[in-house]
């Protein structure tokens, strides 16, 4: 470590270190604890009143929960995907993007979780679709969507914080050497585990995050599949689709790197963070991001082009959602989600922070909007033409998913007060090389 | 910079690691422990009662028949518990000054059920039968303990959906001949059941084990 590089990264250490955090943090914290408070209050109603309290009835059992789940869950994987690529690659970019990529999929997969446990009904008993020896004898349904939903989330919980938290321990390790007080030296201390950056401490934590890098490729290919294979193995004739873990995969890769985007055009305005997340880091992620909607643009492609190849109800179930009562969720999508971030061809779009948060927020409506038209407009057209309604959500469900978009924004802003948002210990190594070649 | 953390603090941390796995294992066996211990399923724990009913006395000393108060138990779902009416054909002649028994009279008067504490009350999600066991041989006796000689009412078994598997998945060590359905103190053994009606009920474990026979 040069003392040049110590000078340049010791300024991201001193964010969390600082004394104040000025007013704006407070107010958005303040509006984030709001709506968590929100979400603690739609949570024990449901909890005491049950899922009643909810719009959704037969045939849409599925209503906001599992819209919503499905949506945090995409946020999860495409920033996770995103960021074990990095990691693997030894790409540049993850200097500037990766603590934070992998910090959004750890938030929103908690935000994810809710959603399943809570619409059991029963929330305290959801332990029952784990496999432990119980006293009724009788082992959880394997082929049931509700045991894959807690592999899936479980599994996604324990990797990505795994990912995320490797990669701190140096970075914690520094701010508990430039910490003034005692007491706050000692908790990152703690948390920094003993390290003290031997050679030997480099070697095992470089093989240590990459098996964690390595693990999450296949893992999140299966997990998101899984969420897809929820309504694929269904018979529903919209969602009975061999191309549904494939829409799913690619649409959350691009709502996962949107939000990615998001993040960064945000930190780097809020903590003046311009010179670690430089241009160059904002024009390439612009330019992925509009790639990954591209993608996303193909895949609604293929849905039409799949829907004309199908025959009967399928073909009229798709068309039901292009042209029915729920035509207006997917018009949305595709305008939110691959029109608006076409934007990002222009350099000066690519560049601004108010087009960044722009085409940030319009990917996740249009995801969000596509989730919605699957799960309930897919849902109109059945075998059985006597459940041919419709599906609006009610307050209780919109406060639900407005708490947890504050629990999400209330972990982002505690973790850009008290943790380091760039990976320090990658911008130094980063640095180095650049000087010695 | 004066040194954060003694020498001894990597053992502290590396005993610390141990000591919580080793309490999440122990605390995963006491609670497979508790989850199976009488106490949990509130087994020989009486309820509190409006009236100190024996079933001692009753079904054991002056051996009353089940069916003289659970009236309804070969023919319905729930087994019946007696109206006032059914109490004062006797106490209406024996005990009649009893202050034990103002409930019953007063019951039998305002013509207002008596509330007795439920003992074996089942989940909610469970659909029990009374009649379908009855009918085809299984005992009071099987599920509801000696009766006849409990001062006051308890559980024996735990009534876990575990416990009326263990008897779904192989019926007939459990099953008696029609005639000794109501007694007290048999010997359960399945050599005095026909042939037939053995290879039946092995037969006919996969139907007794489906979800919907329960869970209606």
């Amino acid at each position: 470590m040069t003392s040049h590089a110590q000078a340049r990264t010791s300024k991201i250490a001193d964010i969390p270190l600082r004394r104040r955090f000025g007013a704006i943090w407070w107010i958005a914290l303040g509006v984030s604890g709001a709506l968590v408070l929100l979400l603690g209050y739609t949570l024990a109603s449901v909890t005491i009143f049950g899922v009643g309290v909810w719009g959704v009835n037969i045939p849409f059992v599925w209503g906001f929960d599992l819209i919503n789940y499905a949506w945090w869950i995409g946020i999860a994987n495409g920033a996770s995907l995103f960021a074990a690529i990095l990691v693997l690659r030894r790409h540049d970019l993850r200097t500037a993007v990766n603590r934070f990529a992998e910090g959004i999929a750890l938030f929103a997969v908690i935000c994810a979780g809710i959603f399943p446990i809570f619409h059991l009904g029963r929330p305290w008993l959801f332990y029952w679709t784990f496999p432990y020896p119980a006293t009724f004898q009788v082992w959880p349904q394997f082929r049931s969507t509700l045991t894959w939903d807690f592999w899936a989330i479980s599994t996604h919980v324990v990797v990505t914080s795994l990912l995320w938290y490797v990669g701190l321990i140096p970075d914690l390790a520094t701010l508990r050497d430039r910490a003034r007080k005692e007491s706050v030296q000692r908790i990152y201390g703690v948390l920094a585990l003993g390290w003290r950056g031997s050679v030997r401490h480099w070697a095992y934590h470089q093989r240590a995050y990459r098996l964690v890098a390595i693990l999450v490729l296949p893992l999140i290919l299966i997990m998101q599949s899984t969420v897809a294979f929820e309504f694929a193995v269904t018979l529903v004739p919209d969602w009975h689709e061999t191309r549904q873990p494939l829409h799913f995969v690619a649409t959350g890769l691009a709502q996962g790197l949107s939000i990615v985007l998001l993040v960064a055009v945000l930190l780097r305005w809020g903590l003046k963070l311009g010179h670690y997340i430089d241009e160059g880091d904002i024009d390439l992620l612009g330019k992925l991001v509009l790639a990954s909607a591209l993608v996303s643009g193909y895949l609604y492609l293929d849905e039409f082009v799949s829907a004309l190849l199908s025959d009967g109800l399928a073909q009229e179930a798709t068309f039901n959602r292009m042209t029915g009562d729920y035509a207006g969720l997917y018009w949305t999508a595709i305008v939110y989600s691959v029109l608006i971030p076409q934007l990002l061809w222009f350099k000066s779009a690519r560049q601004s922070t108010i087009a960044g948060v722009f085409v940030g927020v319009s990917i996740g409506v249009g995801i969000w909007f596509d989730r919605f038209s699957i799960i309930v407009g897919g849902l109109q057209t059945d075998y059985l033409p006597s459940i041919q309604r419709t599906y609006s959500p009610n307050l209780a469900e919109t406060g639900l998913f407005l708490g947890t978009i504050g629990l999400f924004s209330a972990f982002i802003l505690l973790f850009a007060r008290f943790l380091p948002a760039i990976s320090m210990f990658e911008t130094r190594h980063d640095e180095h090389e650049e000087k010695t070649s | 910079m004066a040194q954060l953390f003694t020498p001894a603090a990597t053992t502290l941390f590396r005993v610390v690691i141990v000591l919580v796995g080793a309490g999440i294992v122990a605390a995963g066996a006491l609670a497979y422990v508790w989850a199976r211990s009488d106490s949990t399923w509130n087994v020989g724990k009486p309820a509190p009662q409006p009236v100190p009913f024996r079933h001692d006395l009753h079904s054991g000393t002056l051996n009353i028949d089940c069916r003289y108060c659970h009236s309804t138990v070969e023919r319905a779902a729930d087994a019946g518990m007696p109206s006032a009416q059914t109490c004062m054909s006797c106490h209406s002649q024996v005990w009649v000054g009893a202050s034990v028994l103002d409930p019953v009279r007063s019951s039998f008067t305002l013509g207002q059920p008596i509330e007795w504490t439920s003992v074996h009350r089942l989940p909610d999600h469970a659909y029990f039968n009374h009649a379908a066991h009855v009918s085809k041989g299984v005992a009071c006796e099987t599920c509801h303990g000696r009766v006849d000689q409990m001062p006051k009412t308890v559980k024996t078994q735990t009534l876990s959906m575990g416990w009326c598997l263990d008897c779904h998945r192989d019926p007939v060590p459990n099953l008696r001949p029609q005639e000794a359905v109501f007694t007290m103190g048999y010997d359960a053994h399945d050599k005095d059941l026909p042939n037939d009606i053995r290879e039946f009920y092995r037969a006919a474990s996969q139907r007794l084990t489906s979800c919907n026979t329960c869970h209606r």
